[in-house]
Formats: structure tokens, C-alpha cells, sequence
């Protein structure tokens, strides 16, 4: 099936403001008769219940953590991208959706992009007008600075704890409007799964994890905004418990999963260091502002790094793209440290990790100036390693970072399920094959700030909606299901922890789909994939009960999926044939080793259709067309 | 009124009725020291200067009614902090340590104050409301700290003191929102210097007039 | 360099709010000192777990330090005795060989025990909800330069809106206060000109708040200062209660 994007007609800086004409508007008064269920408080979800709230629609917000500020949006260190073209620099909105757009290597559809970077505006005056302290020029007026490889400086920080303050702004809204009574707050609950009635998104199943109670919500429409999938690796910069389960399971139920094999794996993170490890922690990615990327020429060096002569290094970056050098954007550096490391030069216990060296920069400004930049980071760095990086150079490697892939959907952010929208990370949309830095944030507030008001009214307002409430069947057959499931995972009693099972998942994920792929290893390990979660269903081993607080149960859920999602990655790796952004296929590679694009069979987007657990998902697409810009190689050389 | 009520009652009220009462105790300490000073300039000074505070009359009146409204306000609200404070937390700590913040006064105000109260009272007993028609109060204050007992008692009370102004003093600023980084370091000096004198000011007295005696 | 330790734990372990908790000892055996605090309880879950016991229960989420959602008393110490720290970012290597470590969850009126160190602190989101917010609906505001904030004011508020709401200086309190919480909030907003039209409601109503929801007062022990993970000063307590004053007797609102 060619699915349709329901991109408007018109000129592309036209489209949206035509489209908001367009779309149909619900009575003020009526507003208030509408129910509509937000899943997930990150930037997306925290945005959109507070501004649907605002105009009168009846909001019930669920998250998994103790409270909505939670959300890992909180995590976002760098900034936010708005086209203000404050800095006087030559930016503007064509520049910034130019940019986003040949960023994400032109695997994104381009009126989404040019919307995301009109509204970019207006998240800054909202952020604002909401009280984040953004940083400030001693006037008192805005500051920007240069990110992930932009030539223009548009990008708007707190500190390095943009998302932190963005998200806090968000939170705030959401707050004022629960103590208004206008949204129902429900933290605590997971989302099981999706309600849908007469092909209508109606309603989710919840379970609340303090309890374990299995609670029924239905709504005239859900937005799903539940965040990105990065922990199918075990090992991500992502929190705890960002999953795949929302989206999947809305995937299970007949919304199609457009891109899933784009993930960004993002170059500058503290290296692993053991089997024991959780998490991989993210050093921002202005580091290389000022920080240079090398290791030894020779693999068997094995001197410390300072007693290593200047004629010893390898600045590869600097040497393989000399423009762009140390700022070439993260695919290319993350597939490049991993050459390195491959060619047996990487330092450090492991070998995996390449130095990213700031004694130059301290040379030249002083430490002073370098503390003030990065001091935190320094420190958070020095706090995991027990390096000081000051005296010695960093060391880094890529880590998974963020998910392009999503659940499919329309320009009016719907996805195939009418009535179920997705915001935020867990969509498709806007950032291709790779995503720019900066630009994650400003597509979650502009998805929930700035753009389902619109379409979510237009929706309502042309639909019918029959009373329905949760004593409906559908209702009990979700329930049904996820009680059996979770009845299922307790009573296996195997020999293996949830998490044994996610590290070799991981292990599987990051060693044939991660930076480089091939088709051999992508067989193999489809393979073994299927192998594990067969071993999963019979050999897992899952404490305590349902109706309790129980941790193990909750992970156990979520694994659950993730084996299940896994395959569907692979499958979509294999079939586009042709590397893109961050989807690196060894086979389709230009001479310089690039990722060799094929726009005449590929420039689509692949959205996979639910066909059952063992059966291979139906594939569909949506062909891309540019009409306004011309697609090109990306070079950084 | 209700509006006064809901602002005092909340907890920032409290304390801040806590920080204007303790201040001006503050205020009457240093009032109250500078006056005993006389004591150094012999027996005939000190009964003067307390001949001269009675000359005042209604002025003292009204200061001695106002220090009492504001001693039972402070009293009162530090039992009632103090019975808040401990409910906020019925279960303890099995092990709870100190990350630098408190300090011996902070940690122990609500037992200085108890203390104090319990000295005042007995201070007020001896020298103010007692029959002082027959002689004079120097006499009255050297018969008394004749008494080693009382010597001590004395001592240990101004000591108490002392502990309970430390914090007190730059507390009660910081109550009324009076922390500026220029200003706070000096009022944190402060609060020792305060703590010091009036623990050695008043402690020495008794010590003085016993050897006097 | 890494090195492996072997610890003694005694953990609270505690059913849910209205059950008795105790103390229980566990033996965790070649822990290495590149670990973090959570992820050698992730060690001692697994052990428990295959053991057929149950896992001990905490909160965790970002493991960077920024959530605010981990938490625990370690030795006495909200999340433990590093400096400017949360638990999930203290390391192992803070710890010897032998050591014997405690370790409790929050405890205060307000925050009751969902299980072991799992507690529930959604008096803090109740706090916010009572005011901690700018009114300012979506689409409402003015270009973003139109409103300056001198540099200083600005670093200033970012301080204080650097909390992350974990609740250690509700822990770390002799009272059980939200005192810091709440006056890094309010100062937060109160020092921007775009806070200001709502101040004095603001404080008002979120104090309020704070008081009926079972915390305790400040009597400036300064203990929060001391153990907050993101170095919040207690100026901003300062602050709050010259808004409040001023709230109070020279506004209009009740
Ligand atoms: C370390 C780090 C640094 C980053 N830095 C930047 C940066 O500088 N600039 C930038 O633009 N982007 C950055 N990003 C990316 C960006 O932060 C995220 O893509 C973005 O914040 C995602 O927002 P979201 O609202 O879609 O999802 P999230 O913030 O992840 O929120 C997901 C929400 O869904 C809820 N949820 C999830 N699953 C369920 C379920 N099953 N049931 C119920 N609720 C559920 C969660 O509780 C949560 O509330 C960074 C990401 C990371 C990890
Ligand atoms: C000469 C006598 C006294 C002086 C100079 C004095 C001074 C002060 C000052 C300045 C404060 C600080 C207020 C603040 O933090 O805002 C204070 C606090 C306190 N005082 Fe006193 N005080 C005296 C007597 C007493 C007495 C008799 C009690 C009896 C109960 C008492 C109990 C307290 C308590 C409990 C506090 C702490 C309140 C809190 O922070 O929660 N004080 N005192
Ligand atoms: S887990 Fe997020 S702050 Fe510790």
C-alpha cells in the first residue's frame, strides 16, 4: 500500500497556514465534552496536555515515572534550535528546515520539516514567556551558540541543562492546569495497551505499578507521546525505563512503524566499562567545539596519552574532513571512531574508545575559559572515571543516543489508527535518517505546543463518536491480554533474569545493527534474536506478583517487547538497500567510505504493518518527494 | 484579620514572629549587658544605674510589658515549631548524619531555649520581683552569687545562652530574607562575636562579684 | 584503576506504608569500584532474584544525575556523603574494602513508603501544582527578546531552577522541610521579570501548600545547603521568605 501523507497543496511556506484554514474547528463550548488521553509528560506529551488543556478539552495524562517532570527529556544537555536568526548570521527558516532536512540525509518528508522550523519561533517565545532561564548576554538579551555542526549559531541553551529548564517549563504548564482540575494527572501507570473501537483509538489500558491494579481509560483520543526506543541496545544514553512498549503495542493493534533501523548513535560518551554497566552517560556534544578527536598512529602504542608526541597522533577527523573537521555531524563521527577502534588504534582498557583532548583549547584560552564552558561536564566526567580532563584527554565512544524511527504518521501527526496521534520522539517524522543536534527539543514543544491543537480539533470535529465506556468488549479484551501476559512472565520461573536477557539483546543489537551493518550479520543475528526470545518465554525468571510494587515485573513487560521489536529493526535494515545517515550498510558505500544513498529506490519511508509475532510484518511506503530542494550528497570533506 | 492570622500561622510567619521576638531579645541583651557594666565601676554605680532606669518609669513599663508579650509569642511559637518539627518525621533515621549544615546551637535551640526560660524565670524571681525595700539590688545580686551553686548555674545559663545566639542571630536574619552575599558572611561573624560577649560578658559577672563578695 | 570491594549492607526493607520495615544485612562480594551505588544494588538484585528472594526495590530513572527520581540515605547521608552528588552518580570507589553501609529511604510525614526505598513524593508535584508555574498560555507570548533579563538576574534564576525536585533536602532536613524545594522554586520565577505579576499569589499558595502537606519548618540548619545533590543555596529560602513577608502585608492577596 503507498500510504498518504496528507501533506496539504500549496506553495511549502503556505501549507501549514492554509492547513490550519482548512481544519475544521470544535466549538469553545464543546470543547470541554471532549476526552482526550495524553500518554507519556516528556516535552511532547508535557507540551500538548497543558495547551489542549488550555483551550478547554477534558485531559487525562498518564507517566511511567513518580512524577511528570521525570520524563527524559529531562536529560538533554545541549539546546534548542529556533530560527531567530538573533546573532544576525545569516540563519532563517529556509536555512534551518534546509539544514534539518539534508541533515536527516533526506529521508524526511519536507513539508513536516518546514513547518517544524516555522513554529521554531514560537517555542522560544513560549519558553520564554514561561520563564526558562535561557542563557543571556550581559544586555540581557538572548544568547545563542553554534551545535552539532551548524554554521550559523541558532541554538538557544540553558547551561547544559536545556531539556532540564524546557521541560521544567512544561511541567509547570501541566501543573497549572492539573491544579485547575482541568487535567487528571496518573503517574505511576504503564501503558499495556491501546482501546480501539470501530476503528477509533478509544481508550488504554494502564497498569498502575505501585499496585499493580489493571485500569481501563477511554477518551475520544489518545496522543501518544512515550519517547524514543533507544534501550533495545540495553546499553543507551537513554533513562531506565524508556521502552518500546507504547509504540509497539499501538503497532500490535494496526498503527504502522515507519524507519525502525534508524537509530543515531551519538559520538561523544563515556566508554563502557564493564559487564555490570546500566547505562552509558552522554558528554554534550559541544565538547567538540573545543575538544580534538584522536588516537595513536600506531595500534601498539601503549604509552599514556600525554607522553604521546604531536608526530604519534592521529587527529582523524581533521585529517579525513578538513572543513568540517571535528564538527562533522554525529553518523560520521560516531562511524569513524568506530573505524579507528576496529583498525586496532582504539585506547583505553578495552580498545573501544578514541581521546578527545582539550590541551590545545587550554593552551590557547587558558583553563579558565575552558572551565567556564565545560566545567560541569568536566566534572560529571571526572565523578564516573575518576579522570581529571583537564590533565588527561577524555576518553570517548559512541553510544546509542536517539531514535528517528517511530510509529507512521500523516502530516496531522495521525497515525494509521484514526484518532491515535503521536508526538514527540515516538513518532517518525521530522528528522530523516539522522537527526541534527538541538533539534529533537524543538520538534517535541512544537508537536505539542504548536501543532496537535490544530489537527487534534480538526479531527474531532469531523469525526462521530458513539458513547462508549469501559465496560466494552474491547476493553475487556485488553485487559484480557495483558493480564494473561503478565500472568504468563510471572509464571515461567526459569533460571535467567529480565536483564541477562536485555544485555545479550543488546549485545546482539549493538554488534550487527548498530554503526555498521551488514547483510550477513543482520541474518545472523535475526537468528539469534528469535533464538533468545524463544529462551525468554521458557527460561525467564521473574520475582514476586502482579499486585504489587514489583520492578522486575515491570522490566520483564518491556523486555518482552523489545525482542519482538528487534526483529522488526533487522527486517527493516535488510530490506533498504542502500546506506542513509545513520543506517550504514557496508555494501552501499562511496569511495570515501560515505554513506551512498540510493534516491531512485529508496527515498521512502518504510512502514512496517503488524502480521503476527512469527510472520514477517507487511511492508508499505510513503514516497518521499522534494519539491523544493534538491537532494545531494552530504559532504563534510 | 484573617489575612494576619493565615500569614502568621504559616510557617514562614512563625519563624518570622520568632526572628522579630529573638532580635529584639537580642536588642535587650546588649541593652541589659551594657548596663550591668556598671558593676565594674563599683557597688554605688550600679545602684545608681539602676535608681536612673527607674526613673524612666512608663517608658520601662511598656518596654518590660513588651519584652514579656514578645518572650511568651517567642516561647510559644518555638514549642509550637518545635512539636511540628518532630511530627514531620514520625519514623527516624536508624543512623542520620550531619552534612555539614548544623551546628551546636542550630541543633539544639529548642533545649537552650527551654533552658533559658526556665533561668529567666528564676532570674526574674531573684532580682526583679523580689522586696528590695530594705536594700539595694547590688546587695541583692552580691548575697546571691555569694552561693557557688548559683555562680555556676549562672555561668552554665549565659553559656546556654551564648549556644542559643550563635544561631539565633544570623537566623533570625535569614528568616526575615535577609541574605545577600555581601552582607552574610560579615552577619555570620557576627553571630559568634554576639555569642561570645554575652556568653563572656555576663558570664564573667557573677564570677566578679563572688570574688568582690 | 579498577579494583573490586567486598561490602556489608544493611538495607530497609519495608512492604508498603502501613507494614513494618527492618533492617536486613546482605553481602555484596567483588563489587567493582567503577560501579555506581545503583548499579551494585542492580548486582545484589540479581543475586537476590536467582536466590528466589525478593529484589530490592528503589527508584531510579536517568542514572545521570538529573531525573531526580533516585534517592536513598546512605550512612546517614542523603544519597550518600559525595558532594554535590545523587545516588545514582555516587560511585563505588567512595568506599573501602569492608565497609559496612546503611541504607534507608527518604523519611519524612509527607513522602510515605511505597516499598523499601521507593517512596512516594508527589507532595512535590502538589507544592507546583499550588503555584510554581508562569500563567502563560500556549501562543500567548510576545517575541522573546522583548522581555531582557540582565545576565546576572538570569544566572541567578538558573540556579535555582537547577533542582531536580529528588526531595534530599526534604531527607536531609532535621524537620522534614521543603523549604529548599520550595524557595528554588519561587525564586526561580520570582527573580525574572516574567514571574513577577504572580508573585505574591505565587508564594502565598505554594507555602501554603508546603504547610498542609505535612512538612515541616525551617529553623535554618542548613542541612538541606549541605547535602542538596545540585548545590542549591539556601539564599533562595532567603528569598522566599522576603516574598512571603512582603506577600503578606503589602499585597492584596489573602
Ligand atoms: C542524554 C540526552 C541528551 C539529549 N540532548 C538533546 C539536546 O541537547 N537537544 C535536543 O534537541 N535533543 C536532545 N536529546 C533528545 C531529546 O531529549 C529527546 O528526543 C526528547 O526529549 C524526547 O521527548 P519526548 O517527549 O518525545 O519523550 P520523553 O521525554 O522520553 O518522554 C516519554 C514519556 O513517556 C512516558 N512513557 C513512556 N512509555 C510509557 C508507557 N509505556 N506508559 C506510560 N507512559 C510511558 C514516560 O514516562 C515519559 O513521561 C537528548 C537525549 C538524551 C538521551
Ligand atoms: C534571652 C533569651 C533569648 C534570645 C536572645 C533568643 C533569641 C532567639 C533568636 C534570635 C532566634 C532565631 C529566630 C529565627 O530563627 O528566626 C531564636 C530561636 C529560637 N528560640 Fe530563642 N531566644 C531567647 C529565649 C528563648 C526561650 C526562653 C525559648 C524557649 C522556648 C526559646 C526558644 C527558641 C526556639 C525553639 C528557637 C528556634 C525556632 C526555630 O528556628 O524553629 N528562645 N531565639
Ligand atoms: S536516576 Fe535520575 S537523578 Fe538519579
Amino acid at each position: 500500500m503507498i500510504l498518504d501523507g496528507k501533506v496539504p497543496g500549496g506553495p511549502l511556506a503556505q501549507k501549514w497556514e492554509k492547513h490550519r484554514f482548512d481544519l475544521k474547528l470544535v466549538n469553545p463550548a464543546n470543547k470541554r465534552k471532549y476526552k482526550i488521553i495524553v500518554v507519556g509528560t516528556g516535552l511532547a506529551g508535557g507540551s500538548a496536555s497543558a495547551s489542549l488543556a488550555e483551550l478547554g478539552y477534558e485531559v487525562k495524562t498518564f507517566c511511567i515515572q513518580d512524577s511528570p517532570r521525570r520524563a527524559h527529556s529531562i536529560a538533554a544537555q545541549g539546546g534548542i534550535n529556533a530560527a531567530k536568526n538573533y546573532p544576525n548570521d545569516g540563519d532563517s527558516i529556509w536555512r534551518l528546515f534546509y539544514d534539518t532536512i539534508k541533515g536527516g540525509d533526506f529521508r524526511a518528508r519536507e513539508a513536516n520539516v518546514y513547518r517544524l522550523a516555522q513554529v521554531s519561533n514560537n517555542i522560544i517565545d513560549q519558553c520564554v514567556a514561561q520563564g526558562i532561564p535561557f542563557a543571556r548576554d550581559y544586555g540581557g538579551l538572548l544568547l545563542n551558540r553554534s551545535f552539532g555542526g551548524a554554521q550559523v549559531s541558532r541554538t538557544f541553551y540553558a547551561r547544559g541543562q536545556t531539556g532540564q529548564q524546557l521541560l521544567l517549563g512544561a511541567y509547570s504548564a501541566l501543573m497549572r492546569q492539573v491544579g485547575m482540575g482541568r487535567v487528571t494527572m496518573y503517574p505511576r501507570r504503564e501503558m499495556l495497551d491501546i482501546v480501539t473501537i470501530n476503528q477509533k483509538a478509544r481508550g488504554i489500558v494502564v497498569r498502575n505499578i505501585i499496585n499493580g491494579k489493571i485500569e481501563r481509560h477511554e477518551a475520544d483520543a489518545v496522543v501518544l507521546c512515550t519517547g524514543g526506543y533507544g534501550n533495545v541496545f540495553f546499553l543507551s544514553t537513554n533513562a531506565m525505563a524508556c521502552n518500546v512498549s507504547a509504540t509497539y503495542r499501538c503497532y500490535k493493534k494496526g498503527a504502522f512503524f515507519a524507519n525502525p533501523c534508524f537509530t543515531q548513535i551519538h559520538p561523544t560518551c563515556i566508554p563502557v566499562h564493564g559487564d555490570f554497566q546500566s547505562k552509558l552517560t552522554l558528554m554534550s556534544e559541544s565538547l567538540r567545539n573545543d575538544g580534538r578527536v584522536w588516537v595513536p598512529k600506531d595500534p601498539k602504542d601503549k604509552r599514556p596519552p600525554t607522553d604521546i608526541p604531536e608526530s604519534d597522533r592521529d587527529y582523524y577527523l581533521e585529517r579525513k574532513y578538513p572543513s568540517f573537521g571535528n564538527l562533522v555531524p554525529r553518523d560520521v563521527a560516531s562511524r569513524n571512531s568506530k573505524v579507528v577502534c576496529d583498525e586496532g588504534k582504539g585506547v583505553g582498557e578495552t580498545g573501544l574508545a578514541v581521546y578527545l583532548d582539550f590541551s590545545d583549547a587550554i593552551k590557547r584560552d587558558g583553563r579558565e575559559t575552558i572551565e567556564k564552558k565545560y566545567g560541569n561536564l568536566f566534572a560529571m566526567y571526572e565523578k564516573i572515571t575518576a579522570d581529571n580532563p583537564y590533565e588527561t584527554p577524555m576518553m570517548i565512544y559512541p553510544a546509542t543516543h536517539y531514535t528517528m524511527g517511530g510509529l507512521w504518521v500523516d502530516y496531522n501527526l495521525m497515525s494509521t489508527i484514526d484518532g491515535l496521534f503521536v508526538l514527540g520522539e515516538a513518532n517518525f517524522s521530522d528528522h530523516g535518517a539522522n537527526r541534527l543536534g538541538a533539534s529533537a527539543l524543538m520538534q517535541g514543544l512544537a508537536d505539542g505546543y504548536f501543532i496537535i491543537p490544530y489537527t487534534i480539533g480538526g479531527y474531532l470535529a469531523s469525526s462521530s463518536f458513539e458513547k462508549i465506556d469501559t465496560a466494552h468488549p474491547a476493553f475487556e479484551n485488553s485487559e484480557m491480554t495483558a493480564r494473561k501476559q503478565l500472568d504468563k512472565l510471572l509464571s515461567i520461573n526459569g533460571r535467567r533474569t529480565v536483564d541477562d536477557f536485555h544485555r545479550d539483546l543488546g549485545h546482539i543489537m549493538w554488534d550487527y545493527c548498530g554503526m555498521s551493518r551488514n547483510d550477513d550479520g543482520l541474518q545472523k543475528a535475526q537468528g539469534m534474536i528469535q533464538e533468545l526470545r524463544v529462551e525468554f518465554w521458557d527460561n525467564v525468571l521473574v520475582p514476586g506478583k502482579n499486585e504489587d510494587f514489583n520492578q522486575s515485573l515491570e522490566k520483564a513487560g518491556r523486555v518482552a517487547d523489545f525482542l519482538e521489536f528487534a526483529e522488526l529493526m533487522i527486517i527493516d535494515a535488510l530490506q533498504r538497500r542502500e546506506s542513509c545517515g545513520c543506517h550504514f550498510n557496508e555494501a552501499f558505500q562511496t569511495e570515501e567510505n560515505e554513506a551512498k544513498r540510493d534516491d531512485k529506490n529508496y527515498r521512502h519511508v518504510a512502514a512496517w504493518e503488524f502480521a503476527g509475532v512469527d510472520k514477517s510484518p507487511v511492508f508499505h511506503k510513503e514516497p518521499l518527494d522534494f519539491e523544493n530542494v534538491e537532494l545531494s550528497q552530504r559532504s563534510y570533506k | 484579620m484573617n489575612w494576619l492570622t493565615k500569614t502568621i500561622g504559616a510557617s514562614i510567619g512563625k519563624k518570622l514572629m520568632m526572628a522579630i521576638t529573638g532580635l529584639s531579645f537580642i536588642g535587650f541583651l546588649m541593652a541589659h549587658l551594657a548596663g550591668n557594666l556598671t558593676i565594674y565601676g563599683g557597688k554605688d554605680a550600679f545602684n545608681a544605674y539602676a535608681q536612673k532606669l527607674h526613673t524612666i518609669g512608663p517608658v520601662l513599663k511598656v518596654a518590660e510589658i513588651g519584652l514579656l508579650v514578645f518572650a511568651v509569642v517567642h516561647v510559644l511559637t518555638g514549642v509550637w515549631l518545635f512539636y511540628q518539627n518532630y511530627n514531620a518525621r514520625p519514623q527516624k533515621y536508624a543512623i542520620k548524619k550531619s552534612g555539614g549544615g548544623r551546628t551546636v546551637g542550630s541543633r539544639t535551640m529548642p533545649y537552650t531555649g527551654l533552658f533559658l526560660l526556665v533561668f529567666v524565670i528564676l532570674h526574674l524571681s531573684n532580682f526583679t520581683f523580689t522586696d528590695k525595700s530594705q536594700t539595694t539590688i547590688y546587695e541583692i545580686v552580691s548575697s546571691t552569687f555569694a552561693n557557688p551553686f548559683y555562680v555556676m548555674f549562672y555561668i552554665i545559663a549565659m553559656a546556654v545562652a551564648a549556644v542559643h545566639v550563635s544561631h539565633g542571630f544570623w537566623s533570625a536574619f535569614q528568616s526575615l530574607g535577609l541574605n545577600h552575599s555581601k552582607y552574610m558572611p560579615i552577619i555570620m561573624v557576627l553571630s559568634i562575636v554576639f555569642a561570645v560577649v554575652v556568653g563572656v560578658g555576663f558570664g564573667f559577672l557573677p564570677i566578679y562579684i563572688s570574688f568582690q563578695a | 584503576m579498577t579494583k573490586t570491594i567486598n561490602i556489608t549492607l544493611k538495607v530497609w526493607r519495608q512492604n508498603g506504608p502501613q507494614v513494618k520495615g527492618r533492617l536486613e544485612t546482605y553481602h555484596a562480594d567483588n563489587i567493582s569500584t567503577d560501579m555506581s551505588f545503583l548499579e551494585m544494588l542492580d548486582v545484589v538484585n540479581e543475586q537476590l532474584t536467582l536466590s528466589h528472594r525478593e529484589p530490592i526495590a528503589f527508584d531510579h530513572d536517568c542514572r545521570e544525575g538529573i531525573c531526580g527520581m533516585c534517592g536513598a540515605v546512605v550512612n546517614g547521608r542523603p544519597h550518600g556523603h559525595q558532594k554535590g552528588t545523587t545516588i545514582c552518580q555516587l560511585h563505588m570507589r567512595q568506599f573501602n574494602d569492608g565497609d559496612t553501609i546503611v541504607v534507608e529511604p527518604w523519611r519524612a510525614r509527607a513522602f510515605p513508603i511505597i516499598k523499601d526505598l521507593a517512596v512516594d513524593r508527589s507532595a512535590l508535584d502538589k507544592i507546583i501544582q499550588a503555584g510554581g508555574y508562569i500563567s502563560a498560555n500556549t501562543g500567548a507570548a510576545q517575541d522573546a527578546n522583548n522581555i531582557t533579563v540582565a545576565q546576572n538576574i538570569a544566572e541567578k534564576a538558573m540556579d535555582a531552577a537547577a533542582c531536580i525536585g529528588c526531595g534530599a533536602c526534604v531527607a536531609a532536613c532535621p524537620n522534614a522541610s521543603a523549604m529548599l524545594f520550595s524557595g528554588a522554586k519561587i525564586s526561580h520565577l520570582a527573580l525574572l521579570p516574567q514571574g513577577k505579576p504572580e508573585a505574591a499569589r505565587r508564594v502565598t499558595h505554594m507555602l501554603r501548600a508546603m504547610d498542609e502537606l505535612g512538612f515541616g519548618n525551617c529553623s535554618n540548619e542548613r542541612e538541606c545547603e549541605a547535602e542538596c545533590p545540585k548545590e542549591i543555596s539556601i539564599v533562595n529560602i532567603a528569598r522566599m521568605n522576603r516574598e512571603f513577608i512582603k506577600a503578606g502585608f503589602s499585597s492584596s492577596v489573602e
